[in-house]
């Protein structure tokens, strides 16, 4: 029997023709039509967003956690910006900025740009506002400007900083706390300079009021420099229980909610009303070891410790597959990541039992934690712990607040390791260099390994990019071969929003900008 | 005995005094024996060993405790409550803008218990060993039983996020929009009341039970009373004084349970303020609510006082 493959093809008539050239010409115009439909950016609306932090200060420089700045970029703008995605750094308040020496930071300002409060951004401002962020009592940002040793204004709108070292984060610095510059008029007018709870910066929005732990309110400065926001303002409403924050999203009271975890995802999964939305953030989970003292002296034992995890199930099972299963301090991806190392240690027991061995510790070994005390730190915690316990590595737990877990560990010097989420740095240096130099708080051994501060020196010194990507590498590779950390997996920035809020970007470091969010009618 | 309501209104509130500056010592002792450095806090997330230092010197974390404390006393005495040492707002104001939310929904939640535990309390007793009794007594220990976070998340899930009855967070202020606020505080209010209606209902129903098995009941009844009559006149006005006492009680129940319940409605009452702030160690804050609401329960201990005073000369004799 034969199969004619043409049977089912109607005969060809003028009719069929003109039906079926009509068909192929709407196939064609599909895409654009398509494009017509889709919602187009609309200026308008008033964005609720939630978020579970009350931020500390509305000052950029006496703040001082990250969620803070869901708050402070929508009236601040820094010198210097960065790319939401890869953190690569863009004019903002600053035109362009160039070393034009190791010490001498040059920095080129943008002109027509007005603080909120009517008065001029220029050089002037520029030279207060980072000698304030040197000397006022209440900065915390007085160690990220510590290789400064002058600033002054070098003409209207240029800025020369002269630094006591060299120093290659400093440009990054200036994207964070530091850079976000503060109106000198709103300061002077503060009663002691304290403009804790009374923002005026040159950002797309404009304060007006912040209800404390309840709700932070702004509207759109109109006199905006760069591209005009959307929205017409932002109710940031603070609802400091997770679930709680979530339910204003699903009961319509509010259109985005912000820095939410795994759990709340899967919740809101399960809604077809809401979208949920999870992307790579520079914050991930791990373990500060002390080891300068007691048996995580031994690397060793630090690297048993790191050969017994696996992280890609900590990943699934922790955040829901949403990070990275991975033992990099950075995202996949990420350009000081070294994609060589980014799974340097696996699971690995065999290993992890023999290096036990070998330093003494045959019979298994117990290791004093402190860790958090919500249900999710302990969930962690559980976890890892049943993971170490199969190399024979019990953990001795003791929860509590995160402030008083880094009393006992970094203060008092108890316990042998304190789990921890931490980074979310615009610069790897400074990751490297806040966790792991000497004089890092969160170093809780005070010392450097051989090796590390040449690493760390190059790393400030190297001003060229793609030498400066090797340094980083490099000590990529030094800090988990001395397993000076216990890193689990990287987290990611977790949004809940309903579909009619569009152009939204948590960024790498999960501080958004809000000028790009639009709102459908 | 010698002065009467005034005179017992007079000796509690000279005793207001003392119990307020013991009060506020413990809750500053207990803060700060809690482990957590607040300077650690205020420096942030990757603050140096130095400027932790540098803040414990700027805001006196290094002076001893006893010197912390009449510092704050010393203060407070001139009405100043100070500023809290994380968002820098005004203490008082703080509690200012709080309290009215939290007032509400304990009061609310407290007349909604009366309503429905009172008569509940009363059906029971009056028909006592009747499968109504047994049913509003199983109700009333249902009531004790369920938790009012979990109740309240039930009531959210089933009338905000269901039906969209009601709203599923936050609230409203009472000056501005009375009506509105009250429809905000309602779920939050049956959350909180359901321990109420059942502890009420329960010792309404003891002490009523109580009443009109006593001798003089029995005399009325023999006198040919109605048995409305005996209930309404001299049934319920003995059990007045337990009803008083109970609910005075209870609000300083409900002024502990709001903690948690404002936290699941997201209201931005004091129970949020001082959990919050006792977490992060912001002894300022916490001080000033510890205040304000020892202030609060003795003055309801003392309405209550005075109430059950004037409604049994007994109590008014005694004083």
């Amino acid at each position: 029997m034969t199969i004619n493959p043409f049977a089912k093809i109607p005969d060809l008539t003028r009719r069929s023709l003109l039906a079926g050239t009509a068909a192929a010409g709407g196939l064609a115009l599909l895409p654009a039509m398509a494009r017509a439909q889709a919602p187009q950016p609309r200026s308008g609306g008033t964005l609720r967003a939630v978020m579970p932090f009350n931020p500390a200060a509305l000052d950029p420089l006496t703040g001082r956690n990250n969620p803070d700045f869901n708050a402070l970029l929508l009236m601040f703008d820094a010198l210097i910006g960065f790319d939401p995605q890869t953190l690569e750094l863009q004019p903002m308040l600053a035109t362009s900025w160039k070393f034009t020496d190791p010490t001498t930071l040059v920095l080129e300002l943008r002109q027509g740009v007005e603080f909120h409060d009517g008065t001029p951004f220029n050089a002037e401002a520029v030279v207060f506002h980072l000698q304030r962020c040197m000397t006022y009592e209440r900065s915390n940002v007085k160690s990220d400007l510590a290789v400064v040793s002058k600033v002054e204004a070098t003409g209207p709108y240029q800025v020369s900083i002269k630094l006591k070292y060299s120093d290659a984060t400093l440009p990054a610095i200036l994207t964070d706390r530091a850079g976000l510059i503060v109106s000198p008029a709103s300061v002077k007018a503060a009663a002691g300079g304290n403009v804790d709870r009374a923002p005026v910066g040159t950002g797309p929005f404009k304060f007006v009021e912040w209800q404390d732990n309840a709700l932070i309110k702004v509207v759109k400065n109109a006199n905006y420099w760069g591209d005009k926001p959307y929205l017409d303002g932002v109710d940031m409403r603070i609802v400091n229980e997770f679930n709680t924050a979530v339910r204003t999203v699903t009961a319509g009271e509010s259109d985005i909610v912000l820095n939410m975890s795994a759990q709340q995802m899967a919740v809101a999964k399960r809604d077809p009303k809401l979208v949920a939305e999870a992307t790579p953030s520079m914050i991930y989970y791990t373990a500060f070891l002390n080891y300068g003292e007691g048996p995580l002296a031994d690397v060793r034992v630090r690297q048993a410790m790191n050969w017994a995890l696996d992280r890609p199930v900590l990943n699934q099972v922790l955040w829901g597959g949403l990070g990275g299963g991975h033992c990099s301090m950075f995202p996949s991806g990420f350009w000081a990541n070294d994609p060589a190392t980014e799974n340097f240690y696996k699971l690995d027991l065999d290993r992890a039992k023999s290096l036990l061995k070998a330093a003494g510790f045959a019979n298994g070994i117990e290791i004093a934690t402190f860790t958090w005390a919500d249900q999710a730190a302990v969930q962690r915690q559980e976890v890892l712990g049943a993971q170490l316990a199969e190399a024979g590595i019990r953990l001795k737990v003791t929860p509590a607040q995160p402030a008083q877990t880094m009393q006992y560990f970094l203060t008092e010097k108890k316990g042998h390791m304190l789990m921890t989420p931490t980074g979310g740095l615009p610069d790897p240096a400074t990751a490297y260099d806040r966790q792991f130099s000497a004089t890092a708080y969160r170093n809780a051994a005070k010392i450097e390994l051989p090796g590390y501060r040449e690493l760390m020196d190059a790393s400030m010194n190297t001003f060229d990019n793609a030498k400066r990507k090797d340094v980083l590498f490099k000590m990529q590779r030094f800090v988990l071969e001395n397993a000076l950390h216990l890193p689990q997996f990287s987290s990611a920035g977790i949004i809940i929003r309903t579909p009619k809020v569009h152009g939204f970007n948590f960024s790498l470091l999960q501080r958004p900008r809000f000028h790009k969010v639009w709102m459908e009618a | 005995m010698m002065y009467g309501v005034p005179g017992m209104v007079a000796q509690r509130l000279m005793q207001l005094v003392p119990v307020m500056i013991v009060a506020t010592f413990v809750v500053f002792s207990l803060v700060y024996m809690m482990p957590g450095d607040p300077a650690m806090m205020i420096a942030g997330d990757y603050a140096t060993a130095e400027r932790i230092a540098e803040i414990r010197h700027i805001y006196g974390f290094d002076r001893p405790m006893l010197m912390q404390y009449f510092f704050w006393l010393g203060n407070a005495v001139q009405g100043d409550l100070g500023h809290s040492l994380f968002s820098n707002e005004s203490v008082l104001r703080l509690i200012l803008a709080r309290l009215p939310h939290t007032v509400l929904l304990v009061l609310y939640a407290l007349v909604l218990g009366a309503v429905f535990g009172i008569p509940l309390g009363i059906l029971a007793a009056t028909r006592q060993g009747t499968t109504l009794d047994k049913v509003i007594t199983s109700i009333a220990s249902l009531g004790v039983a369920v938790p009012s976070f979990w109740l309240g998340i039930i009531l959210v899930t089933l009338f905000s996020l269901g039906y969209r009855w009601f709203p599923a967070t936050g609230a409203v202020s009472v000056f501005e929009k009375p009506l509105e606020s009250i429809y905000y505080a309602t779920l939050p209010a049956i959350a909180l009341s359901t321990s109420v209606v059942a502890v009420l209902a329960r010792q309404v129903r003891s002490a009523l039970l109580e009443v009109l098995g006593s001798q003089y009941i029995r005399t009325l009844r023999a006198k040919g009373l109605s048995s409305g009559a005996i209930l309404w006149k001299h049934g319920l006005r003995n059990v007045a004084a337990t009803m008083l006492t109970i609910a005075g009680l209870q609000v300083n129940r409900l002024f502990s349970s709001a903690v948690i319940i404002e936290a699941v409605f997201a209201i931005p009452g004091v129970g949020n303020l001082i959990s919050y702030s006792a977490l992060n160690k912001d002894f300022p804050v916490v001080q000033g609510v510890a205040l304000v609401l020892v202030l609060v329960v003795i003055l309801t201990n003392l309405l209550v006082d005075v109430l059950n005073a004037t409604f049994d000369p007994r109590v008014a004799a005694s004083a």
